[in-house]
């Protein structure tokens, strides 16, 4: 096996660091592990707040933050073309072989990679969540998405469920289609250093309190759960619409003792909470992959979930009990997880993640996405052009229209900057010790 | 796919397993899909299949309630001609009126001397209210000219069929639950204005009121009275309706043979055309359920 092929990556995404969130990690592990193969990751998200223009991250990541303001949800304002000329100018300035894009609501990705493809580079595109079939902003949603992903080169997606859904949503073959889950970060989410006692159990629950993720349900199953067992102890971590209610609740049935309520966690608060736990509850409705569920067996919880999206796919049987997303159900599971709880063992839980879950696991099977897409072949823009008109009555006219559009204003762009006028950018080589790895100190020191 | 080259340096093969955890599975592409592959996959699992003459029958409500507004058009136009006098009118008020509260009556199960008292009452206040207002409905449109308002009248009464709620009623019996949509509220709004225009172009007061009383009772009350049909005996919701159609059409062709052509042509498109089609349509009808949708909760949500 000869000299390996150095890739020259450019991620691009809506969502990243100061931003927290699956994806926004997701990128941040996952460009660092590459990093550390010895391919060369170049990042660009739209400004926060007055967080804008280049900066360099742990190991050397060098992140574009684009001077567009998100006008919604932290998306960029769809504009078609007016991010033509940044990305090519990043794409060559930075010598650019691949462009990887995150998330499907992300409009600066589905930008980047329609230039992306415009310019003759392969494109690679993880997809990050689930959609339904039914409501007018998923068939929206898919439409766009069947737009970007007619031409990737290879896409991505969390889980075997995502995978299905993407496959359906975007008609792409099924082998085109990877399965890389994400990871957790082992060293960061170590189990509490002494156990806790069991006369009295804690179940944490760490999310977002909206009706996704499930809060209604924690309604109906919390004050049931105390009334069953009561050295159970409850500890809430999030905020959001949905706080009043589990509020009322608490005054309802006066648990005000036994149920607490934290508030907004951050994410680097996130281990002190899980650690004083025994059971981790997640009750969200829909999810491709569950990053917390994640981070909570890290720390050596007993996870309880609801048996939707990629969850079950997420842990062995032996580490999570599923329920159905209903309450009752939800009951008798967090009965089975508290009857088993004296055979967990939180360290045993803990070496067990490490070797289930690897962000340089994840960055390798990546890598090889990356050669599969570099070995796909060139295609002129005729044949291209089919492959968009091929996804709709309207919508395929439409798609080559903008495609056209896109191919005359590169060419006018080329012609008004030529690419021997953009300076290229010199690599350098950071000094790295392997050991000084990704821990969170380190990048936590980038941001300040 | 490559997992197939692979296969032969492991002799004993592991089974694919649907799990991410664990790393790349062993002899197997991270793109490997197997017969599993979207076999939680459920298509059409919520379509109700329909049949022609169900849907034709459901199809009668719309071509009931397009038969009213078409009476009332027809009794505008007469108004308007100076056909129909006050007297005669009013005769026809006051036989509607009563007629519809024989059927609210005689449909409703518990018939109390309360309720009826209740709806008296408020008969009551409705038409002193009306009668006050009627000089003012009469000079409220004097600075424009007539085409105009006829124009918007009939623009407003597409606008009241097209958002109006066929299958409800916009005014409800008393203690019903259901509060009325958007849509309905606006259909009804648009119905009374209507009304009013036509009304502001009669010469008058009494004319004014005894138009005004007639519209009102006619989209007001018209839903409710064949709702109440409705619910008490389809059976004779059909009856109703054919008769109110053989009426309808017999008083447009007295009117005007296009008008009736035309009219014609909407009732059939309305019960034969559209279900056909409806029925025709559900072939491509295609539902995906999966793993992947969003999970409904199963309890109501009282905030």
């Amino acid at each position: 096996m000869g000299e390996r092929k150095r890739h020259r990556i450019l991620m691009v995404s809506d969502f990243f660091y100061p931003n927290f969130g699956g994806v926004e990690n997701h990128i941040y592990y996952l460009s660092q592990c590459l990093l550390k193969l010895g391919h060369k990751v170049v990042v660009m998200t739209h400004a926060y707040q007055n967080r804008s223009g280049v900066r360099y991250m742990t190991g050397g990541l060098k992140v574009y933050y684009v001077p567009w303001r998100p006008f919604l949800m932290q998306n960029t304002f769809p504009t078609f073309y007016g991010t033509l000329p940044i990305v090519r100018t990043i794409l060559l300035r930075e010598k650019i072989s691949l462009v990887h894009g995150h998330q499907a609501f992300s409009t600066l990705c589905h930008e980047a990679l329609m230039h992306a493809r415009t310019m003759g580079y392969k494109v690679v595109f993880t997809d990050h969540s689930l959609y339904g079939f039914a409501d007018a902003g998923s068939i929206h949603m898919n439409k766009v998405l069947q737009f970007t992903l007619a031409e990737v080169s290879q896409a991505i997606c969390v889980s075997h469920t995502s995978k299905e859904n993407t496959v359906l949503r975007s008609g792409l073959p099924p082998e085109k289609v990877f399965v890389i889950p994400n990871a957790v970060d082992t060293a960061m989410f170590k189990p509490a250093p002494t156990r806790l006692s069991r006369h009295e159990i804690v179940i944490v629950v760490i999310s977002r309190l909206v009706y996704r993720k499930g809060a209604d349900l924690l309604v109906e199953v919390i004050p049931e759960v105390c009334r069953l067992y009561p050295n159970v102890r409850f500890i809430v971590g999030g905020d959001g619409p949905k706080r009043v209610r589990l509020e009322e609740m608490r005054e309802k049935h006066s648990l005000q003792d036994r149920v607490e309520m934290l508030g907004a966690v951050q994410h680097s608060q996130v281990r002190s909470v899980l650690i004083t736990g025994h059971i981790f509850l997640n009750s969200s409705l829909t999810e491709a992959f569950c990053i917390a569920i994640l981070e909570a067996a890290s720390c050596g919880l007993l996870t309880v979930s609801t048996r939707v999206g990629g969850v079950p796919e997420v842990l062995p049987d032996d580490m999570v009990v599923l329920a159905k997303p209903d309450p009752s159900d939800m009951v008798q599971a967090i009965k089975k997880a508290i009857s088993i709880l004296p055979n967990i063992d939180p360290e045993e839980m803990h070496n067990r993640m490490k070797e289930l879950y690897n962000w340089h696991d994840v960055a390798k099977r990546t890598e090889i996405v990356y050669d599969r897409a570099l070995k796909c072949s060139n295609q002129n823009l005729i044949k291209r052009l089919s492959r968009y008109l091929s996804c709709g009555a309207w919508a395929g006219k439409l798609f080559c229209l903008v495609m056209i559009i896109d191919f005359l204003f590169w060419h006018l762009l080329q012609r008004w900057q030529p690419a021997e006028d953009i300076e290229e950018v010199p690599d350098f080589v950071l000094s790295h010790d392997q050991d000084a790895g990704i821990s969170p100190d380190n990048k936590n020191q980038s941001f300040r | 796919m490559d997992s197939s080259m692979t296969e032969s340096t492991f002799p004993t093969k592991p089974k694919w397993r649907k799990v991410v955890y664990g790393g790349m599975q062993p002899g197997f592409d991270d793109n490997h899909a197997d017969e599993s592959f979207l076999e939680d996959m459920v298509t059409n699992a919520n379509v109700v299949k329909r049949d022609m003459l169900k849907v034709m029958q459901d199809s009668m409500s719309i071509s009931q309630y397009l038969c009213i507004v078409a009476l009332t058009g027809l009794v505008w136009i007469y108004t308007l001609r100076s056909t129909l006098n006050e007297n005669s009118l009013l005769l026809l008020d006051v036989t509607l009126l009563g007629l519809g509260f024989l059927i609210l009556l005689l449909t409703q199960e518990m018939l109390s001397l309360n309720l009826l008292l209740h709806y008296l009452l408020n008969v009551t206040f409705f038409t002193t209210g009306l009668y006050l207002l009627a000089p003012i409905y009469q000079t409220l449109t004097r600075s424009i000219s007539s085409d105009s308002i006829l124009a918007v009248t009939v623009s407003l009464l597409v606008l009241h069929l097209f958002f109006h709620d066929y299958f409800g009623s916009t005014v409800r019996t008393l203690g019903a639950l259901n509060n009325p949509t958007l849509t309905s509220c606006i259909s009804l709004n648009a119905s009374v204005v209507a009304s009013v225009f036509i009304a502001s172009r009669l010469p008058s007061t009494l004319l004014v009121f005894a138009i005004m009383h007639f519209s009102l009772q006619v989209f007001l009350f018209a839903p409710l009275v064949t709702y109440c049909i409705r619910k008490y005996s389809f059976r004779l919701h059909l009856w109703f309706s054919f008769g109110l159609m053989i009426v309808t059409l017999a008083f447009v062709y007295a009117l005007h043979l296009f008008l009736f052509v035309m009219f014609l042509g909407l009732l059939i498109i309305v019960t034969v055309v559209c279900p056909y089609w409806l029925i025709r349509m559900q072939e491509y009808k295609f539902e995906i359920h999966g793993p992947w949708d969003e999970a409904k909760l199963c309890f109501d949500i009282i905030d």
